[in-house]
């Protein structure tokens, strides 16, 4: 057994008795507006705006003909999706002018691919937070953690009625703290640094470019 | 579990060059670039603060509600410890204790070498600095690359972070480009700044491919459901967390929270005060390795718990309050110190003022006796950290401990009494002496005003660059006698 | 309910008319016209000051240092010198934000320091929240910058009230220069602690108060004003700081505007 362990622990508990606890003094939060859909609606879009991601408002059906649009806008032919997700079928009725491919392989027998030929990648979401512009990656086997982080084109759609008001209602009406799964991604934009001279780049590591296909607004 | 070799009389580098501070600081001082880049990077991260906090009542509520969040999960903390552990054991992820930097080093390579690990991409991780990993890595043959921009430029140039949040806030842009050109074969220069980045996402990529380990830090490990969380804008976290077979987290103890319903204002506040952003662009959330039927993600999943000074902090009610940072950096972006003298003067992983409060337990009050005393305590720090953290007290209560003699009880920290002068603390003596006793003290006045012309023009540090004092020739106590004197005969005379 | 920073609510005496006057060691020995200059200008409002001629220093200096103990001794020394139970108002920022609230940490085992903590009001938050004083400015038209200490600021308002007097005065015009707010390097001991530090520090402070383009700074507390106008000498500047008690004293009397 570690001695490391024991020895911590120890000088830890040496400190502290069961009574401590009791004293502990209220804590409160902050009251937010409340606000109705229409604003939340916006709030979630400023801020995706703020930080460059695209957002397309669209009905379910337009799916298919956007993603071959934007597509075709930036020369890509390939796109890389999950199966028997939400949104598979709908995906699959983008046309022929793009080669659809299924992520239905072990990513550490493929990482080339992913890295070098896949340009772009599409998901669906959990839900969204209207607070800070934030959308939640629930990734799953089908829909796997690689297919919204490799691919330099990140598609994700979003229902607007899975919109919350902040991160901690969203916990907590979802009920996060009884099982989260292996990963849980929450994206607000596409990936950025200020580490060189404090000017804002995009595109570090993660997506360069995220397209959000907003529906139900 | 393995046995660990344990060195107890190995130092941290960092002893040295703490050590060094005032030649530091002189160097730097005289560093006009080095002062010009601080001065436009600390404008602009307050600039940016500021804005992000335009309601100052949700401020204070929230700073509040997360001084009391961090303070209970303190109080907690061993249980805390102990229930992370078995959530986390529970998920699948394995946790490791580690007392010393060197046996943090020494669990993190044997679980790399048992892997055969060859190669590592590092997410950003404060800690692993502290316990100088990279060094310990390469000294057995397993190469270990920063991916986080700023640290993949810190360690190009063979340098430390200057800043917790962004590493490489010392230099410009152009200093980046001339870095560049000189280790990355075929670079172009220019100090387009998204050239310099494509060119960074370039080189790394093909490394996050590649690298067998990833190594990153945690922003909260939650106990309730056995869940690392990591804070980035980059992507290279998500990179290193989820390529690699194998991911390594290495940790403070203090880092854990009881609920997960704590992480949300916590997060909130450390965002907005790190960089005056809402949220960051992505917030990582880890509770197992790959399951069966998932597609990627490591099948391996580690997390190593280090001490380092953190339960001595933790020993002393005032001096545990060290522990609620969240390290956000905002206390550094707001010290007319920091601004100054920059990030690398301090000689330390953690610069700044919380640099100043975590460093003497970390090292040794003897290795850094220069750092709480290096404080004008003006009291910036302490008015913008998001879990109200008294800097400035804490501080002082560090100078206390610096000066106190050696022997004195209780003793709380190690080196207690390494500052210590045997002439300061006559003259302080002295001081109370004269002080105290209001004859003592007009007299001792009287004379100084009587001899003021005796008063050296030239005082040490001070006249270097200001003009001397001059004491008066009556001191207030007599004026005011006088006045009185002057007054009542007026009266007298009324009469 | 929010739970705003009340760092600076706090009940105040309505209008007294006897206070104590807290001189401060820097005042006594370096600086005693402007301890003068207050007690006229309160006497001036119709209020009696009594200086307890025990009086000596706060103990700041060595509790800055460290050395607690002795800061301690010093401290309780101050107190029985304060019997009566009126305001105590001392021209200082940082000495005031020792008094108010490190005499709370430092003695805490001293009873009754909560009560007399709590009689201690800074000159200028005196005069503007307890006073609620209306100036009339006899002076010339003329632009005047305000340095606040930091102590002044984060633990006793005084920006806020020093602010507020300076722009009650008719004929002056309130500059703000740049980075108004950050420190002048002093700090007690650190500026010879850590000279190069704090001359760095200094060198910014002046270089902004010249930039304002004043005749003259302001200020409630003497350890900034030594630190800035020895700095502004050494620099051959002729720009300088001035006590504020000095300053509205000057700025109140008939005839000053010749």
């Amino acid at each position: 057994m570690s001695n490391a362990r024991s020895n911590i622990l120890a000088k830890l508990k040496a400190q502290v008795k069961d009574s401590d606890y009791d004293k502990l003094p209220t804590e409160q939060g902050f009251e937010y507006p409340q606000l109705n859909r229409q604003q939340q609606l916006a709030q979630f879009i400023t801020h995706l705006d703020n930080n460059h991601a695209q957002v397309i408002r669209l009905a379910r059906h337009e799916i298919a003909a956007v993603i071959a649009q934007e597509l075709q806008q930036r020369n890509i032919t390939s796109l890389m999706y999950g199966d028997n997700s939400e949104y598979t079928h709908d995906i699959e009725q983008t046309d022929n002018s793009i080669e659809l491919s299924k992520y239905d392989f072990d990513f550490s027998d493929n990482k080339q691919r992913l890295f070098d030929h896949t340009p772009a990648g599409i998901t669906g979401s959990r839900c969204a937070i209207a607070q800070t512009g934030t959308i939640v990656l629930w990734p799953t086997k089908d829909e796997p953690r690689t297919l919204s982080l490799v691919p330099p084109l990140h598609f994700v759609i979003v229902d607007a009625k899975t919109l919350y008001r902040s991160f901690d209602e969203l916990m907590v009406k979802q009920q996060w703290a009884d099982k989260l799964p292996t990963n849980v991604v929450l994206v607000s934009g596409p990936s950025k640094t200020a580490d060189i001279q404090q000017t804002l780049a995009y595109g570090a590591h993660g997506p360069k470019e995220l397209i959000v296909l907003l529906l139900n607004t | 579990m393995s046995v660990v070799q344990v060195n107890p009389a190995d130092e941290s580098k960092y002893a040295a060059s703490a050590r060094a501070f005032r030649d530091n600081v002189t160097r730097d001082l005289a560093n006009d670039e080095l002062r010009s880049n601080f001065r436009g990077a600390m404008d602009y991260l307050m600039d940016k603060r500021k804005s992000a906090f335009n309601d100052q009542d949700e401020l204070e509520t929230l700073r509040r509600q997360c001084q009391l969040i961090k303070q209970r999960c303190l109080v907690k903390l061993p249980h805390l410890l102990e229930q992370l552990e078995a959530k986390l054991t529970a998920n699948g992820i394995v946790v490791h204790w580690a007392e010393t930097i060197t046996e943090a080093n020494q669990i993190i390579a044997h679980l790399i070498e048992a892997k055969n690990g060859k190669t590592v991409v590092k997410g950003k991780s404060m800690v692993s600095e502290e316990t100088a990993l990279n060094d310990h890595l390469e000294a057995r043959g397993i190469e270990c690359l920063e991916s986080d921009m700023g640290e993949y430029i810190v360690q190009l140039a063979k340098e430390h972070p200057s800043h917790i949040i962004m590493p490489a806030i010392h230099q410009n842009k152009k200093q980046v480009a001339d870095l560049f050109v000189k280790n990355i074969e075929g670079f172009e220069h220019t100090t387009d700044v998204d050239a310099l980045i494509q060119q960074g996402r370039n080189v790394l990529r093909s490394k996050f491919c590649q690298a067998d380990v990833g190594v990153s830090g945690v922003n909260f490990a939650v106990a309730e459901t056995g869940t690392l969380c990591l804070v980035e804008n980059e992507g290279n976290g998500r990179m290193c967390t989820t390529v690699p077979d194998l991911h390594i987290a290495i940790t403070g103890i203090e880092k854990v929270v009881e609920h997960l319903a704590d992480v949300p204002p916590l997060l909130s506040l450390l965002t907005r005060s790190a960089t005056g952003q809402a949220i960051s662009t992505y917030f990582n959330m880890i509770s197992h390795p790959r399951q069966p039927g998932e597609k990627d993600g490591p099948s391996e999943v580690h997390l190593v718990l280090l001490d380092n000074g953190r339960s001595q902090m933790y020993a002393d009610e005032e001096l545990r309050q060290t522990l609620q940072c969240i390290r956000c950096g905002a206390c550094m972006n707001h010290c007319p110190v920091y601004t100054r003298i920059g990030g690398h003067a301090y000689g330390t992983v953690y610069p700044g003022p919380i640099g100043q409060i975590v460093s003497p337990h970390m090292l040794g009050i003897e290795a850094t006796t220069n750092l709480p005393t290096a404080s004008s305590l003006c009291g910036a720090c302490g008015e913008v950290c998001p879990v109200k953290i008294p800097i400035p007290k804490l501080l002082l209560r560090l100078r206390e401990e610096s000066v106190k003699p050696a022997s004195q009880q209780p003793q709380v920290m190690k080196g207690q009494g390494s500052g210590r002068k045997p002439l300061e603390a006559f003259i302080w003596s002295m001081w109370a002496t004269i002080h105290k006793s209001p004859f003592l003290y007009r007299a001792s006045m009287w004379f100084a005003t009587r001899g003021r012309w005796l008063m050296p023009s030239k005082i040490g540090a001070w006249t270097v660059a200001r003009s001397a004092p001059k004491l008066a020739s009556t001191t207030l106590h007599q004026r005011i006698k006088q006045r009185e004197q002057a007054q009542q005969s007026v009266q007298g005379r009324g009469k | 309910m929010s739970q705003l920073n009340t760092l600076h609510l706090r009940d105040y005496p309505v209008k007294p008319t006897q206070v104590y006057l807290y001189g401060t060691c820097l005042t006594d020995s370096l600086f005693p016209d402007s301890g003068i200059d207050a007690i006229e200008f309160l006497e001036q409002q119709g209020i009696e000051v009594i200086y307890p001629q025990g009086q000596s220093c706060c103990g700041q200096p060595a509790y800055n240092s460290g050395y607690t103990q002795q800061a301690k001794a010093v401290a309780l020394a101050q107190i029985k010198h304060f019997p009566l139970d009126i305001p105590i108002v001392i021209i200082s920022g940082s000495c005031g934000g020792m008094m108010r609230h490190h005499y709370k940490d430092l003695l805490k085992d001293q009873p009754g320091i909560e009560q007399f903590c709590d009689r201690i009001f800074e000159f200028t938050e005196f005069l503007v929240n307890s006073l609620q004083i209306t100036l009339v400015d006899n002076g010339p038209q003329e632009r005047v910058a305000l340095h606040t200490s930091c102590a002044a600021r984060r633990e006793m308002g005084v920006h806020i009230t020093g602010r507020k007097l300076l722009g009650q005065l008719d004929n002056v015009e309130l500059i703000t220069h740049d980075y108004e707010s950050e420190c002048c390097g002093f700090g007690g001991t650190f500026s010879v602690k850590h000279g190069d530090i704090s001359n760095a520090i200094v060198a910014d402070k002046t270089k902004n108060l010249v930039k304002a383009d004043v005749v003259r700074y302001v200020s409630a507390d003497w350890g900034c004003m030594m630190n800035i106008n020895g700095s502004l000498e050494h620099q051959n500047k002729a720009l300088r700081g001035e006590h504020i008690a000095s300053y509205l004293l000057a700025r109140s009397a008939k005839g000053a505007n010749s």
